[in-house]
């Protein structure tokens, strides 16, 4: 007997055709309660015994034809050689709805297994089937499961070995379509016969004749079958001439449900219909004319609330965390054994690394939130919701979903277009998509935000920012939909599958995938560009500067530094303890900290004569070790690469170093982040380690902040982004224009916000 | 659920029809045909629109467009514009076409 076997799994969308494809080979593959999870086809093995089994998970479909990407994917599969068998799920509690494809698959005569899935929701709505007869009618065997557990699927994987043994003699469903319409497919089919079509000699003719009969436009498309075109003329001729059919284009549809319910007449009954009276209730206010919209709105806000508040604390441990593993490391390790590695893995890898990673905690988040969405099913009211604003903009409600998953992720997001029927909405959407802000884009917002808004305003200027990507993204739509992807669409057509509990493992597991993702980008492209970023920033290294900074330092030192007098005046007042007064002593200045901590406490005239005497000291060094520090940047490869950008940059407020992390940033948008935090952490020498934000908000205005951000939301995507553009759009012109179009836009953009910003005065003052 | 239609005195079948667009929400009606030759007809008939299915309208989105209709016991929403090519009739009347 044979040992290795290729199994399809078909069914309708939202089936649960995934779940299974995972409880039976192990696999993780997204799951959601939403039509259109699976886009393309998916293989995965698992074996029974000494059986070797390859799964293909395919895309779910209504109908067996090609006139969506989806349909096609499934198609292909399904008429192509070497499945040995198709498993047909079948969402068991809209059993009528679901056969409807199982009617097509039948004529397919390839050996078939009807997997009636979501059999405790059947049971809920206490629907029972009479298998034994549904068995006889359909002529394949039927096991009942429940996909989302593991336990569900045992009956299935039962049942499986013996059914591959009998494949041979399996049987063939005879479905009969009324005889008078009946005589006419034998009579298509005979004629197929006869054109003898190389193709597809291993389908059965009488598949295509059904498909001719109904006028399934791929099917007529297929040139070899040109020759019968008359014969099913005349022969839809006939059947409306002898009454048998009073529309030419339905009736096979029509037969098909006719056959179902005679299928289902003596093998199934029905009671109640709880859930969906439940979901019905729900959906009454959620989708409802007045309040649906609000409500949307709701939860979208508390979506970013939850982001953005809860994952908070658990990003100041991590900072802290990074913070005290960088010290520990420059404590243990001294200064004079290798210095260049003890900086590169301090500064470099940590700094660039590390500063990423605090980020870990905002991403987990932001997708469990986006997973909590999309399982429980609330994703295509949204849709459904949006439909209408999303029409004036060119788009419509199925634009919708990829949208949103575009917060998280754009690559999966722009795949996820792919259940958008008409192309031109699809394109449009696949070209607005890097606009909406994802989760990469998400640390940039998270560490400049802070460091120049006030809290109060913190999650406003969030909630502006991911307000700008979308409002721009829908005026580019509109834009392209009046130019370039003009046209009427396709008809539309969405499920609203009711709503299910989404399962804490299923989500928890979601969250652990998307760490792992993370983690592993930060551990491979973050850290090798973080690498490559601190070589760029350290070298060459300049010995010889224009100043003699040293001994210029000293020099100001010597002569501003505290007198024992001033020293007296401040222990007087008995404000600081015996431990800062000797760190005074020593130091001959008071720290930045020591000075906001003195200021508060009221100090009189002669104190304050002495802070300010200190605040003299520390600027006019802090100036110097600056110039230092800057002329030595300036001579590294960064240095000169941002040099020779800069007269690009600086009409939109920024300095080399931002246009060296939005270079950066083109493999990952993670890059600005870490690129910023290597400079600075380079930047700060030995001193004792001050977070990034202070850093910037030392360096930058707010309105720098904004740009920065207004920039890298708007400019061009990750690389990654860029190919699955390509690949989507199939066209490289497509994907240039896009990198052009982008960059022309985040550029005119930050420029007139900062142009006209620093004209008005608008947030020019540093914060601190 | 069986709510009366708002305007349910004019006799079904004449001067204008009745289509799956004008049902109020709550209102249940039997489908009889699909306008030959209109956008999605096909379309509709995979997802169980054919004639003698009975359909009850759940909601209509903001902002006009979508429509969200009961269809063998599934929610599909659709648009308005295509629903006008949807002849409906009032009523449940039970029971299957036959063959």
């Amino acid at each position: 007997m044979k040992k290795h076997f290729k199994i399809a799994l078909a069914g309708n969308p939202n089936c649960g055709k995934t779940s299974i494809f995972n409880a039976l080979t192990g696999a993780r593959q997204h799951v959601g309660n939403y039509p259109g999870v699976t886009v393309e086809s998916k293989s995965g093995w698992f074996s029974i015994g000494d059986i070797e089994i390859e799964l293909v998970d395919l895309p779910g479909i209504y109908s067996l034809s090609s006139s969506s990407p989806e349909e096609n994917v499934a198609f292909e599969v399904l008429t192509g050689k070497g499945i040995d068998l198709i498993l047909n799920v079948i969402d068991s509690s809209i059993p009528r709805r679901s056969m409807y494809l199982t009617t097509q698959i039948a004529e397919l005569h390839i050996p078939m297994m009807l997997v009636f899935n979501m059999s405790d929701d059947a049971r809920k709505r206490g629907i029972k089937f009479d298998i034994g007869k549904l068995e006889k009618y359909f002529g394949s065997p039927i096991v009942q499961t429940v996909g989302r557990s593991l336990e569900g699927v045992k009956p299935l994987l039962d049942r499986l070995p013996k059914v591959l043994e009998e494949l041979d003699n399996h049987g063939v469903p005879m479905l009969s379509y009324g005889s008078d319409i009946d005589d006419s497919i034998s009579e298509i089919a005979s004629r197929i016969d006869a054109l003898n079509v190389k193709r597809y000699a291993h389908i059965p003719s009488r598949f295509f004749a059904v498909k001719l009969l109904e006028s399934d436009s791929c099917t007529m498309k297929i040139p070899e079958f040109k020759p019968v075109w008359k014969d099913v003329v005349a022969q839809i001729k006939h059947l409306s001439d002898i009454h048998a059919i009073d529309e030419a284009h339905t009736f096979m549809a029509d037969r098909r449900y006719a056959m179902i319910s005679g299928a289902f007449r003596d093998s199934m009954s029905m009671t109640g219909e709880k859930r969906r009276q439940i979901s019905d209730k729900i959906d009454s206010v959620v989708t409802n004319k007045v309040f649906g919209l609000p409500f949307f709105l709701l939860v979208m806000y508390a979506t970013f609330w939850f982001t953005f508040t809860c994952a908070d604390p658990i990003m100041g441990w991590i900072e802290a965390g990074f913070g005290a593993l960088s010290e520990g490391i420059k404590s243990v390790w001294s200064a004079e054994s290798f210095p260049y590695l003890r900086d590169l893995i301090t500064d470099g890898v940590i700094g660039g690394v590390g500063g990423v990673i605090v980020f870990l905690p905002n991403i987990l988040f932001l997708f469990f939130a986006i997973a909590l969405l999309e399982e429980s099913g609330y994703m295509s009211r949204a849709a459904f919701v949006m439909d209408g604003i999303m029409r004036r903009f060119g788009l419509q409600g199925k634009s919708f979903v990829p949208l949103v998953l575009g917060f998280g992720c754009n690559v999966p997001a722009i795949m996820a277009t792919r259940c958008i029927e008409s192309e031109k909405d699809r394109k449009t959407t696949i070209m607005v998509l890097p606009l909406m802000s994802c989760g990469a884009r998400l640390p940039i917002y998270a560490l400049i935000i802070p460091a120049f808004f006030a809290v109060q305003y913190q999650a406003l200027m969030m909630w502006i920012m991911y307000l700008i990507g979308v409002v721009v993204a829908l005026l580019g739509a509109r834009l392209l939909k009046n130019t370039v992807f003009k046209g009427d669409g396709e008809v539309y057509l969405m499920e609203l599958p009711p709503y299910r509990m989404p399962t804490f493992r299923s989500l928890l597991l979601h969250m652990w995938d998307r760490a792992k993702m993370y983690l592993h980008k930060a551990g491979t492209i973050i850290l090798a560009t973080s690498i490559l970023l601190f070589i760029a920033n350290t070298y060459p290294e300049k010995k010889v500067f224009s100043k003699d900074y040293d001994s210029l330092i000293e020099t100001a030192y010597k002569a501003g530094s505290l007198s024992r007098d001033d020293v007296r005046i401040l222990s007087d007042g008995n404000l600081l303890s015996a431990d800062a007064i000797a760190e005074i002593e020593e130091q001959g200045t008071l720290s930045e900290d020591m000075i906001a901590s003195l200021e508060e406490k009221n100090p009189n005239l002669a104190q304050e004569a002495v802070l300010e005497k200190s605040m003299e000291l520390n600027s006019q060094i802090s100036k110097l070790e600056n110039e230092k520090n800057a002329e030595a940047m300036e001579y590294t490869i960064s240095g000169r690469i941002g040099k020779f950008m800069e007269p690009f940059f600086k009409p939109i407020g920024f300095d080399w170093r931002l246009a060296t992390a939005s270079i950066g940033a083109l493999a990952a948008k993670e890059v600005f982040v870490s690129q910023l935090g290597i400079l600075y952490a380079e930047g700060e020498a030995d001193e004792e380690s001050v977070p990034l934000r202070e850093q910037l908000a030392k360096n930058y205005t707010p309105l720098q902040g904004f740009c920065i951000m207004l920039f890298c939301l708007l400019s061009i995507p990750c690389f990654a982004t860029l190919a699955v553009i390509k690949r989507e759009m199939n066209s490289w012109k497509a994907m240039f224009a896009e990198v052009f179009a982008l960059l022309a836009l985040a550029y005119v953009s930050t420029f007139i916000v900062y142009q006209v910003g620093t004209f008005l005065h608008i947030g020019t003052k540093l914060v601190s | 659920m069986n709510k009366k239609p708002e305007k349910s005195k004019e006799p079904e079948g004449v001067d204008k029809e009745l289509t799956l667009a004008d049902l109020p929400v709550g209102a249940s009606a039997t489908i009889v045909k699909i306008i030959p030759n209109s956008r999605g007809e096909k379309k509709f008939a995979d997802v169980g629109l054919v004639p003698g299915v009975e359909l009850v309208m759940q909601a209509h989105a903001p902002f006009g467009g979508l429509i969200r209709v009961k269809v063998m016991e599934t929610s599909m929403a659709l648009h308005a514009s295509d629903a006008k090519n949807i002849v409906m009739k009032k009523g449940s009347k039970k029971g299957e076409k036959t063959l």
